[in-house]
């Protein structure tokens, strides 16, 4: 299992991002290596589209779950095609630290868009 | 001849030069091409004659003929079309209509379907005088479809004004295509200077005839003048900032109707464009 962090950084103690698709960097946490990797996100300086666009990086990652700050109609609406899920995390925290709340099951999911979508 | 007003930075004088200009004349048409937030018609008063519904084409995905390569994704520049794994998503909205996923798909299984982005409003002002104005859909992100069908509508136009759009990006090289001259309405402002800069850079590129009228003269400091005259570009005319001006535009009124100084101005800015002939 993959889980995908928005981050401002491209390390595990980083800062959240409190932007889903527009953010610097994707930290993907590996379930069974137990590994993180870093992947820069290209989709930031899409001119439309950002979150389709960051949704479909994770997707061929192959990327199951989704940790985000907001996510936007068009974003959810992709996720759900790559049938990923999504959990919502609170801003200020390091990625470790929401990843260790999801974990903890403390994360709430992502049902519905939490911010218009932006362009 | 068509000839197309832009800026640059918005709030520069474009409308005003261009519902004055145009009332000026004696024979002319006029496109406002901010279709985004279209204005003139505030200023101009006619018979509304036609109202045209503007479509663009969104991809439709054949899901039986698509084997999710997701080339039409790759070469989508604006996230329009994302491949999923066993789904195509299209997001209408950021489709910019240009084809180009139906041309890379090499199994043939995207076709389009039309979609309503907006509506241009023809009216006829005075008997020689037509005026077109479009209004794009909220929602959507592109007008260059409507201001395209707009050029097309009035591409017979023997003296034809086109009140363009802000800023330098498609829209504006819509608005400014097939254009004989471009009349660049600045303000000697820092913003106003490095938007018209921007704009200068865009006219040279597409080789377009332009000169510059600095509005709101009065106003700022003189960096654009030494500006134009290191690029040897024309001063057209300068056009100062007055208060009652404003009150006037406020009222939805002409200016050349109420202020002499601002008539001779657009008078000369006429002549200086079209030549004596269609001086009045």
């Amino acid at each position: 299992m993959k889980i995908a962090i928005s981050s401002l950084e491209n390390k595990e103690f980083s800062k959240v991002s409190d932007r889903f698709a527009r953010c610097e960097y994707f930290i993907i946490y590996d379930h069974d290596s137990l590994s993180f990797t870093a992947v820069i996100n290209t989709a930031k300086d899409a001119g439309s589209g950002a979150g389709g666009k960051a949704v479909k990086i994770l997707g061929d990652l192959n990327v199951d779950i989704v940790l985000a700050p907001e996510l936007g109609p068009k974003a959810l609406e992709a996720l759900k095609a790559f049938e990923i899920k999504s959990y919502q995390y609170p801003r200020e925290k390091t990625v470790k630290e929401v990843l260790y709340l999801f974990y903890e099951k403390k994360l709430p999911e992502l049902l519905i868009s939490t911010s218009k979508g932006r362009h | 001849m068509k000839i197309a007003i832009l800026s640059g930075k918005g709030g520069t004088g474009k409308t005003t030069l261009s519902v004055n200009l145009f009332s000026y004349l004696e024979q002319a048409t006029l496109i406002d091409t901010d279709v985004e937030e279209p204005n003139s018609h505030l200023f101009l008063k006619g018979n509304l004659v036609k109202e045209e519904i503007v479509y663009k084409k969104y991809p439709l995905v054949d899901d039986d003929l698509c084997n999710y390569c997701g080339k039409c994704g790759d070469f989508c520049n604006f996230n329009a079309i994302i491949p999923a794994k066993k789904k195509i998503l299209v997001f209408q909205d950021l489709c910019h209509d240009c084809g180009g996923c139906a041309m890379v798909c090499p199994n043939e299984a995207i076709s389009y379907i039309d979609k309503e982005v907006g509506v241009i409003y023809h009216t006829q002002i005075k008997e020689n005088k037509l005026f077109l104005y479009g209004n794009l859909t909220v929602g959507e992100v592109s007008g260059v479809k409507i201001i395209e069908t707009l050029k097309e509508s009035t591409k017979n136009a023997e003296l034809l004004l086109i009140d363009s759009p802000p800023g330098t990006s498609c829209s504006t090289v819509a608005a400014i295509d097939g254009a004989d001259y471009c009349i660049i309405c600045a303000e000697p402002t820092p913003f106003g200077l490095s938007d018209m800069r921007m704009v200068v850079e865009l006219l040279r590129a597409e080789k377009r005839n332009f000169g510059v009228v600095v509005n709101k003269s009065n106003l700022g400091n003189d960096d654009i003048y030494h500006y134009l005259e290191e690029e040897k570009i024309e001063l057209l005319e300068k056009i100062k900032f007055d208060r009652e001006f404003a009150r006037i535009m406020a009222d939805g009124e002409l200016l050349i109707n109420y202020s002499k100084y601002f008539k001779e101005k657009i008078a000369n800015i006429a002549r200086k464009v079209l030549g004596d002939k269609d001086d009045q």
